[in-house]
């Protein structure tokens, strides 16, 4: 072992113990950047809305812009730093959805700063509403699982005004996460950058 | 500030063109530290050159006392930084059959590429086998599915499932591979 392997090694145990130490004396749970937050389906999202939960606080923060085109029903929009603000009332369970991960990110860091909420993350946004509540689609040769899945979502569709789709080829029913093909060019880009994102972040 | 991709500071153009040079340092980096030669690294399955441990376990400290001091400093937001899902039965097949790959070929994904850019053609050789590879995956993937997305675990951490604090799983892994590393250099220098 040389001099350089030896002093490196003791700024790895130095740092390491330190790294200890950081913890004992300030938690990570009491800290704004915590544990990543827990994600919610759309589907039971959407029974939530319907069943008229009193507890739900829907946020939306995309660009004005986007919520004005549109948005999840029930869903106020707000900038990350607005929810430092904004009424909530003990006990609320928190929901968001936005564009990008980071705003999402800063959401829910000015949340957790209030100590009085759940917080729950949508993890595909708009795109995973349309796709699982607003157009579900139950390929022609469906399984009893996926048709159990259909008879679930369409009631709920027609509730928000969409259009449950059956009975449509396998190859236009997507796999994954988020079913439905969202049908506009914006969402459709924001899918394909969505598809690009988990493509790099499972790269080996 | 970090990580850039995530906070807005490198757009989707900027994220691809710093992925080369991420790449190149990366190859360089393996290459250099001898991990473009097979017989090196099928020499960790036979205990007689440890390098491959070394490298991965001081690679995997650095990565991991800069990513926790980073994050408290805060430079890094480390929430925003990708952490797979964990799927504990197929990715136990996974290691399995990487580990099997790994011994017969003497080379893993990463280092057959530096192999074939030093010119290695068991290099070219591997990287064709794992081209051929991902190919029958995505064929088969239909028959495959069910155990592809068995037993999924979320996105946890070690610390998680042993219920202590980042910092205290960060500082006994430290120790675990500082002790790694002094018993590697006993073993590598035991008579044969």
């Amino acid at each position: 072992m040389t001099r350089l392997h030896l002093f490196l090694a003791v700024v790895a145990a130095v740092m390491a113990a330190a790294a200890g130490a950081a913890d004992l004396a300030s938690p990570v749970e009491s800290r704004a950047s915590g544990a990543p937050a827990a994600f919610i389906a759309a589907p039971d999202l959407a029974d939530r809305i319907v069943n008229g939960d009193a507890r739900l606080r829907l946020f939306d923060l995309r660009p004005a812009s986007a919520y004005e085109q549109f948005h999840i029903p029930t869903a106020r929009r707000a900038a990350p730093a607005e929810l430092a603000a904004a009424p909530l009332g003990s006990g609320a369970d928190v929901v968001l959805y936005g564009d990008d991960r980071a705003t999402v990110s800063d959401a829910i860091r000015v949340l957790r700063t209030r100590r009085e909420a759940t917080v729950q993350v949508l993890r595909e946004g708009v795109s995973e509403w349309l796709g699982r509540v607003h157009e579900p689609r139950l390929a022609v040769d469906a399984t009893p699982e996926e048709r159990a899945q259909f008879e679930r979502a369409a009631p709920l569709s027609r509730f928000f005004g969409g259009v449950p789709l059956a009975g449509v080829p396998r190859s236009e029913v997507p796999t994954g996460y988020w079913t439905g093909t969202p049908r506009s060019e914006e969402l459709l880009e924001a899918a394909a950058l969505q598809s690009v994102a988990m493509i790099r972040r499972r790269g080996c | 500030m970090t990580p850039l991709t995530e906070t807005g500071w490198l757009g989707p153009s900027g994220a691809l063109m710093a992925a080369p040079a991420i790449g190149f340092a990366f190859g360089w980096f393996l290459e250099r530290g001898g991990l473009g030669s097979a017989p090196k690294l099928a020499g960790q399955f036979y205990l007689t050159d440890l390098t491959v441990f070394k490298v991965m376990f001081s690679a995997l400290l650095t990565a991991m006392l800069g990513a926790f001091w980073l994050d408290r400093l805060g430079v890094l937001q480390l929430q925003l930084v990708y952490l797979p899902e964990t799927f504990a039965l197929p990715q136990a097949i996974g290691g399995a059959l990487f580990g099997v790959g790994f011994l017969i070929a003497g080379l893993c994904p990463g280092t057959s590429c530096v192999a074939a850019a030093t010119g290695r053609r068991d290099g070219l050789g591997v990287i064709a086998g794992m081209l051929l590879g991902v190919g029958l995956f995505n064929m088969a993937f239909a028959w495959i599915e069910p155990l592809y997305s068995a037993t999924p675990m979320g996105a946890i951490r070690l610390t998680d499932l042993a219920g202590i604090a980042p910092g205290t799983g960060i500082a006994c892994l430290t120790t675990v591979a500082l002790t790694g590393f002094v018993v590697a250099g006993r073993i590598e220098r035991r008579p044969r």
